[in-house]
């Protein structure tokens, strides 16, 4: 009879222990990323799986490509389990909320209580919470300390002070010097920034998903885009591309420091400042504004989220590795702040209490967060409307259209690409 | 052969058909049924037929433009890449000390040629400070921005693909030295100078492998995809001068995920190409000439 006891009471335990915890599996986790963050990444993985039973293999590239082989893989119903997406790729990879797993129906597993509503709202498609975002992100102006300080000239709080700066730069420094940068898909986010101060709107409105600015406003943002080359604030789109489109950091004139500055995202700052390694000039500041704007105008949107397969026969499993990765303290210490700040708060809680947040990542993440700046669209960066919008900007920096035929077209292909992605 | 042979026979065939069939075949048969649907990626395809055919032929100004730029680079590309090819051979067909070695050497950048890491490497031989640029300024001229130019930038992805002539040099060199030397000899009787042994022996006798460099250069050149895509960061800037076709089906494919309309894309290069190549097949009537033609 006590033998009976035990067992019925052993057998109930292990039920109980199975109704909480998912049985040992194997998975697969994707990410893009750096060095740095890979082998973060890969060592929590190594220690989540330990700690929960499960064998989990990494699938880890870098940015470039990785949205093409997520989308082959999900038509192919091949996805990892647990993979890293880009906030605008939830609209692709989940038009209806059912593209990806609803991380609600794990919420005894995922401590969702420690993100903020409004944040997880960002995350969700058609009521389902198909994305957890890991942290929010933004551009804002880094300066080259040194470079500014040899020229004799403050960060330019306004645009006229950064043309006003330009003319400096050019007597002070030489002609080869710029007090700011701003081409390709850059230009575009200079442009959006400039109309963005001065509308209080986004170029896509996310309740709406309709373009906010009409062809007059967008014209202006072209016009002032132009008068930045004029005046010799950048380099025209053309003498850019001429050193073969590579990253910033990887440019001879951002290297020299005959770049001033740069509206890059917060978290890059360890990438942009690679010249220089730990020791850099590189200062976050916001961007300069346009008299009488309405609000500070930066690009503010969630980094990136963790998103599990809607085809994944271990979502638990899975379920349990993103909930460690995110909140459990031997996942969070290791993750640390490679993805940026971490928006749920007992992680970055930890991370401050233990001072293991990069200081420059979280100076500029402040200048972010602080910002007056209105919600964005995912569409703004979807590849059609990113597509319309670069490529007709272009033919205007070649003078091939004018600032009024430009905005229009620019329009005109975005609400065309608008419709065919919704 | 019957019975059990048959189906060793069967068997040893089979891994090719069953390869052929997966990777080839059905995708082939799949991709023209998409180019009559509307289908992106994530949910089922929605057939709407010819509709992809007309948006492309009547009113996609971004595909006349990549199809114009390719045909300007194929009919670039191709002559000056078979020209240089068969000038490396006709030197490399000399006996000459280390001629082993050098044959080597001038293959080499075919190995290497369509590789990520010589794009890469182009982009910094071409860039404003780049080698080619040091060597034009050291001259004395002014530097040429490869890149930003919309009249150069086709050049820099022209020059690599000339660049990786190696097969077609090693087939010109097959050809070369399968020529008989008593043809020489008989022209040299003659008194024919140099000029006119080449042009009057050498390359009417090498016509039918002229013929198939050009057929597998031209297919190739259509095709063409590594070069422009990691140069221009796929983008086929400046202002689309580089942007070929090719790059047009990866970013409706893949970036827009519209993989019916880059199925129709695809499906008219591919008759593009079948057509030039029934061209060349026809004209070749006129031109190459084989052993034993009753025009030899």
């Amino acid at each position: 009879m006590k033998n009976t006891i035990t067992l019925a009471t052993a057998a109930a335990l292990m039920l109980t222990t199975a109704m909480t915890s998912a049985q040992a599996a194997d998975l697969r986790v994707s990410w893009w990323g750096g060095d740095a963050r890979h082998a973060a990444t890969q060592q929590a993985l190594e220690v989540c799986g330990d700690i929960h039973g499960h064998n989990i293999s990494p699938e880890f590239t870098g940015f470039d490509g990785h949205l093409e082989r997520l989308t082959t893989q999900l038509a192919g119903r091949t996805s990892p389990d647990l993979m890293q997406v880009n906030w605008p790729w939830l609209p692709l990879f989940s038009p209806d909320g059912t593209g990806l797993a609803d991380l609600n129906e794990f919420s005894d597993i995922i401590d969702l209580s420690q993100w903020d509503q409004a944040l997880l709202d960002t995350g969700m498609r058609n009521g389902a919470l198909n994305g957890l975002p890991v942290s929010i992100t933004g551009r804002v102006l880094f300066y080259n300390a040194d470079t500014y300080a040899e020229a004799g000239v403050e960060p330019p709080a306004t645009w006229d002070d950064m043309i006003a700066a330009a003319e400096t730069f050019k007597s002070e420094l030489g002609d080869s010097y710029f007090p700011f940068s701003a081409s390709r898909y850059n230009a575009m986010l200079l442009v959006s920034l400039y109309a963005t101060q001065q509308t209080g709107v986004g170029f896509i409105d996310p309740e709406t998903n309709e373009v906010n600015w009409d062809q007059a406003t967008l014209a202006e943002a072209i016009n002032f885009y132009q008068s930045l080359v004029d005046a010799g604030a950048i380099k025209s789109w053309e003498t850019d591309a001429a050193m073969g489109n590579p990253g910033l950091h990887e440019r001879g004139d951002w290297a020299a420091g005959e770049i001033g500055s740069s509206y890059e995202w917060d978290t890059t700052v360890s990438q942009i400042a690679g010249p220089w390694g730990e020791d850099h000039p590189l200062i976050p500041v916001m961007p300069p504004r346009v008299e009488g704007a309405v609000s500070d105008g930066i690009f503010r949107k969630p980094s990136m989220m963790f998103a599990i397969s809607a085809s994944s026969p271990n979502q638990e499993a899975a379920a349990e590795i993103l909930n460690c990765l995110m909140l459990e303290e031997e996942g969070v210490r290791i993750m640390e702040s490679h993805r940026g700040i971490p928006a749920a708060a007992s992680a970055v809680a930890l991370l401050e209490q233990e001072g293991l947040i990069d200081a420059n990542v979280k100076a500029a993440n402040d200048l972010v967060l602080a910002a007056d700046t209105p919600p964005a669209s995912p569409y703004f960066e979807d590849p059609a409307v990113r597509t319309a919008f670069e490529g007709v900007l272009e033919e205007y920096a070649y003078g091939l259209l004018s600032a009024e035929d430009a905005a229009a077209e620019i329009i005109r292909g975005t609400e065309q690409a608008l419709r065919r992605v919704q | 052969m019957g019975g059990e042979k048959q189906w060793v026979g069967l068997a040893y065939v089979a891994p090719y058909v069953i390869g052929l069939l997966v990777f080839t075949a059905i995708p082939f048969g799949a991709s023209f049924y998409l180019s009559f649907t509307d289908y992106p990626l994530l949910s089922a395809p929605i057939w709407v037929g010819l509709q992809n055919y007309i948006e492309l032929i009547f009113h996609d100004r971004t595909f006349h433009r990549a199809l114009q730029v390719t045909m300007t680079y194929v009919f670039i590309t191709v002559p000056l890449k078979l020209t240089f090819a068969l000038a490396i051979a006709y030197v490399l067909n000399y006996k000459l000390k280390f001629i082993g070695f050098f044959r080597t050497a001038y293959y080499v950048p075919s190995i290497l040629g369509g590789s990520v890491a010589i794009a890469v490497l182009w982009r910094y031989i071409f860039a404003d400070i780049g080698l080619v640029n040091m060597i034009i300024t050291g001259l004395g001229f002014e530097a040429i921005n490869f890149f930003g130019d919309p009249r150069y930038a086709l050049f820099t992805i022209t020059l690599l693909r000339v660049w990786q002539f190696g097969s077609a040099m090693v087939i010109f060199l097959a050809a070369l030295q399968s020529i008989p030397a008593h043809v020489y000899e008989a022209a040299a009787i003659d008194g024919a100078n140099k000029a006119q042994t080449f042009f009057f022996i050498t390359l009417p006798l090498i016509t039918p492998v002229i013929f198939f460099n050009l057929i597998l250069q031209m297919v190739e050149a259509f095709q063409e995809f590594n070069g422009p895509f990691i140069i221009t960061d796929g983008t086929g800037a400046p202002l689309r001068s580089t942007y070929l076709v090719p790059l047009y089906i990866y970013d409706k494919a893949f970036r827009q995920f519209d993989m019916g309309y880059a199925s129709a894309i695809a499906w008219i290069l591919f008759a593009i190409i079948m057509v030039l190549t029934l061209i060349a097949f026809w004209s070749s009537r006129h031109w190459v000439y084989y052993a034993g033609d009753k025009r030899s």
